[in-house]
């Protein structure tokens, strides 16, 4: 069936048919994003969490020197948002960026409502997915703290395999914490120890 | 054995133009157009024209940054302007004007295309196509290699009463064989004609076929007007079909044999399933590619 993203994947996490999803979410609210169109600007107050259905996007910040810094890469079924705006209702530090062509759902709070109030199931299963963002989070910092560029490189590419040819590598460089001659040198070393002509 | 003609199944406009990289700005046709995906069309996955586009004076050459292919052949014809390519075993070249650079990535290839230095300083016009041709599941393993054939090498049939000529790429034209070797049967040709000049075309009824228009206006079996920068998809009902020039015109002609075989592409690989795509992105991502600098 030829249905989107979303409806797939609360289908197949919530074991209910497709069909029956699409009958329970008439409205769905899904937003066709340009390359580098901005969903989120830093200062900008958001009321979305975006599931990308189609493209990429990037959450990143912008320092007072004018360098970017990486929080996340968000590409297709995955949820991207800046939950200290959406939940908190502060002002954004980040940006959060198309870096394709990209269609969006634009999840609100009356959205997650409609889901929790028709879908007996979704409560629980939106919060393991908070549990394991959240187990995300404590990795990614662990990382930063702990970890080598290499480590951290193939922790990268474990998660997000496609990447690294979707995005320029400076982006992948501000993701990893480390200069984009970092991220050379680390390729071109794992490339020497496994390149087979 | 009757002979049936192949009828024209549609007539494709060229679609809104991206660039790839900075320095190919390309329509794309296959897999992207209407009925013109990658099943529909094996064993071309793949068609990006670069119709002609007046690139500026550039000091720092335009085009495509390192990247890998895995799992078919891509083959880059240069109508006007000139391409550098450079690869991971040290290998590169110039695709001058009119010449044709056939690359079996199979196992897989790093590589980077640029316009050609001097080429890049004055500018110019620039035309090109760029291919990806499958390669059947037993060679998607095999060992990468170039042909690299200069216009001059390209054998040439000549049509009778001064209508032009028929530059034979691949494949094989009345009793004229093409410069590349092929993995699988495929049919490439410049068709080259003069106002008024026609060509008749004879290829298996299965074969999948596309006339792409570069130059001039053509009418295929006297009735399908096709324009410039158009793309004709032949239906698979018969084997014969005729192309008249309605002005001077230069048209690709490109006629392959399926391979029916099950297609899981994502960015630049095309393996036959899911598992392999993985291992291509892993296998990359690890440096098995080997390394070029950008």
């Amino acid at each position: 069936m030829n249905s989107p993203k979303l409806i797939k994947y609360l289908s197949s996490n919530l074991g209910i048919d497709e069909a029956e999803l699409l009958v329970l979410i008439a409205e769905y609210p899904i937003k066709k994003v340009k390359r580098d169109e901005f969903l989120l600007r830093a200062n900008e107050f958001s009321k979305h969490t975006f599931f990308i259905e189609k493209g990429l996007l990037r959450q990143y910040s912008i320092d007072s020197k004018g360098k970017e810094h990486t929080i996340s890469f968000a590409p297709e079924n995955w949820f991207v948002s800046d939950r200290e705006s959406v939940y908190f209702n502060s002002s954004s530090a980040y940006f959060i960026q198309a870096i394709e062509v990209s269609e969006i759902v634009m999840i609100d709070q009356a959205f997650i409502n409609l889901l929790s109030e028709k879908l007996p199931r979704f409560t629980e299963f939106n919060n393991k997915l908070l549990h394991n963002h959240i187990r995300h989070l404590q990795n990614r910092i662990h990382m930063l703290l702990s970890s080598n560029a290499e480590e951290r490189y193939l922790e990268f590419v474990k998660m997000y395999p496609d990447i690294l040819l979707r995005v320029p590598q400076t982006m992948v460089a501000s993701y990893l914490g480390i200069t984009p001659e970092s991220l050379s040198r680390v390729r071109k070393e794992l490339a020497q120890k496994n390149f087979r002509k | 054995m009757i002979m049936t003609t192949k009828t024209v199944e549609l007539i494709a406009s060229p679609r809104a133009p991206h660039f790839v990289g900075d320095g190919f700005r390309v329509h794309n046709f296959i897999p992207s157009g209407f009925r013109l995906d990658m099943q529909r069309m094996s064993p071309f996955l793949m068609l990006d024209y670069n119709s002609t586009y007046t690139f500026p004076p550039s000091d720092k050459p335009k085009g495509v940054g390192v990247h890998p292919h895995k799992g078919f052949e891509t083959v880059t014809i240069a109508y006007k302007g000139r391409v550098a390519h450079h690869d991971s075993s040290g290998g590169g070249g110039v695709i001058g004007e009119g010449d044709i650079q056939w690359m079996t990535a199979a196992k897989g290839v790093l590589h980077k295309e640029y316009h050609e230095e001097e080429w890049s300083k004055t500018g110019g016009d620039f035309q090109m196509v760029q291919l990806w041709v499958n390669l059947p599941a037993k060679d998607k393993k095999s060992d990468p290699k170039y042909q690299a054939i200069k216009h001059k090498d390209v054998p040439v049939y000549q049509l009778p009463e001064g209508a032009g000529n028929i530059e034979v790429i691949a494949g094989k034209y009345k009793d004229t064989k093409g410069a590349a070797s092929t993995f699988t049967p495929v049919h490439m040709f410049n068709a080259r004609l003069t106002k008024g000049g026609t060509a008749d075309f004879q290829f298996p009824k299965n074969y999948n076929t596309v006339l792409l228009v570069l130059e001039g206006s053509i009418v295929v079996n006297e009735k399908e007007k096709t324009l410039t920068n158009h793309l004709a998809l032949m239906a698979n009902d018969g084997e014969n079909f005729k192309i008249e020039a309605s002005e001077d015109a230069l048209v690709l002609v490109l006629s392959g044999e399926p391979i029916n075989e099950p297609i899981a592409a994502q960015g630049p690989f095309v393996m036959n399933t899911r598992a392999e795509l993985i291992e291509a992105f892993n296998d990359y991502n690890i440096g098995k590619f080997g390394y070029l600098e950008d």
